[in-house]
């Protein structure tokens, strides 16, 4: 067997899941079940919340070690998925460590949804959040407009890499303004509340959240506590943004009239 | 409160496009979506708080995603992510804000208060079921090993 390429095979692997979201404790495992197959006595598996190590030990041979850093984390669970589907089938001899790792490299550049459809899902989000929030067909068509604002600030906001603080804060700003004007001169009938609120939800961390509890309940406290943190910063920028949107769309409406 | 419900599946429906989960599964993650919120509108019809209504949802939510996770062999986030997306709270957060920003710091701190009670129930309800099924998977290693 070819130690190098299943060491970066597993790195590989490791990388995309710890980068889709995946808790760490799963990540550890799914590296763990592919450094079996190795002739190496020793194999260990780290995984953080921003990198992870493989290491390969044998007395009598060199020691070989990867360090893979995982700098930005994002929802993919599709990936998630698709990795563990390879890791089932290379445990059980379906798959080569060669096939394993085209296969990895396939998943990595692989987008299940195209821009069109995160379109979508944007609005379609919105709108149906709505009825959830106690809104009627008022607000949830207020709630469509308001999704489509935000649909359009993600795009533009997307074309430029920034930090999650900032594009998080960016989209609710827009979403607090827009549904004010939409308030406003649009449907005076429509609930702002609802409308904000129903646009927020599909900026709401409840990934992060989720797993961050998996991390922390498993043991893993280091990256459940990173985690946790980026559940806390996004809510806080989606709170600074639409405060900052209510705050300054008043001042703005006082200064007009 | 059955459009409430059918606005709850197709809002996670749209979701599963955000998280980018395999169309597959889908189905599977907005009727996990469904059942979370009306299990909460059943809760809090017989007079639960909210706290204890997002708890019996999010247990719900985490029973049905770790059923559907053996039946479809895949990982249980993927069913849990999207399930608990109703209860998350969300309009707490904006609140807290709002009454913030209107200089109504007992309002503001009552919702920061909710917010974090509704996290901390959808917690525990993964914990508990997280560990209940770690019990199950042990037994029926054991019977597995032994028989």
């Amino acid at each position: 067997m070819n130690e190098k390429l299943l060491m970066e095979t597993v790195a590989l692997a490791g990388k995309i899941m710890l980068a889709s979201g995946a808790e760490v404790y799963r990540v550890e495992e799914t590296m763990r079940y592919m450094l079996q197959k190795s002739s190496y006595p020793v194999a260990e598996a780290v995984a953080l919340g921003t990198g992870l190590f493989v290491t390969l030990d044998d007395p009598e041979r060199d020691t070989l070690t990867i360090a893979r850093r995982v700098p930005a984390r994002s929802n993919n669970l599709n990936r998630i998925c698709a990795v563990n589907e390879v890791s089932r089938k290379f445990c059980s001899n379906q798959l080569t460590v060669e096939d394993a790792y085209q296969e990895l490299k396939d998943i990595e550049a692989d987008k299940l949804y195209t821009k069109r459809w995160k379109f979508l899902g944007l609005i379609g989000v919105s709108v149906f959040f709505a009825p959830i929030f106690g809104g009627g067909p008022l607000d949830m068509f207020g709630a469509c407009i308001v999704g489509l604002t935000l649909a359009l600030a993600d795009l533009l906001i997307n074309k430029v890499k920034l930090n999650d603080f900032f594009v998080n804060a960016f989209c609710s700003f827009v979403i607090a303004i827009s549904a004010t004007i939409v308030r406003k001169f649009l449907l005076p009938a429509a609930s702002a509340d609802v409308m904000i609120i129903s646009s927020i939800m599909s900026l709401v961390p409840g990934v992060a959240f989720t797993t961050s509890i998996r991390d922390i309940l498993n043991g893993d406290y280091a990256s459940g506590s990173a985690r946790m943190l980026e559940a806390i910063v996004v809510a806080l920028a989606i709170a600074a943004g639409v405060g900052l949107g209510l705050v300054s769309w008043g001042v703005f409406w006082r200064w007009l009239t | 409160m059955m459009f409430q419900v059918v606005s709850a599946v197709l809002s996670v429906y749209f979701f599963t496009m955000l998280l980018e989960i395999p169309k597959r599964y889908a189905l599977y993650c907005s009727i996990v979506g469904g059942v979370n919120w009306w299990v909460y509108l059943l809760a809090i019809e017989n007079s639960a708080s909210s706290m204890a209504a997002a708890f019996f949802a999010s247990l719900a939510v985490a029973i049905l995603s770790q059923i559907f996770a053996r039946t479809q062999k895949t990982p249980v986030n993927v069913f849990l992510v999207a399930g608990i997306l109703p209860t998350v709270p969300g309009g707490g957060i904006y609140r807290c804000v709002y009454y913030f920003i209107r200089n109504n710091p007992n309002q503001s701190s009552y919702y920061l208060l909710q917010t974090l009670k509704t996290a901390g129930a959808i917690a525990m309800a993964i914990f508990i079921t997280d560990s209940l099924f770690r019990v199950v998977q042990y037994y029926q290693n054991r019977k597995a090993s032994i028989g």
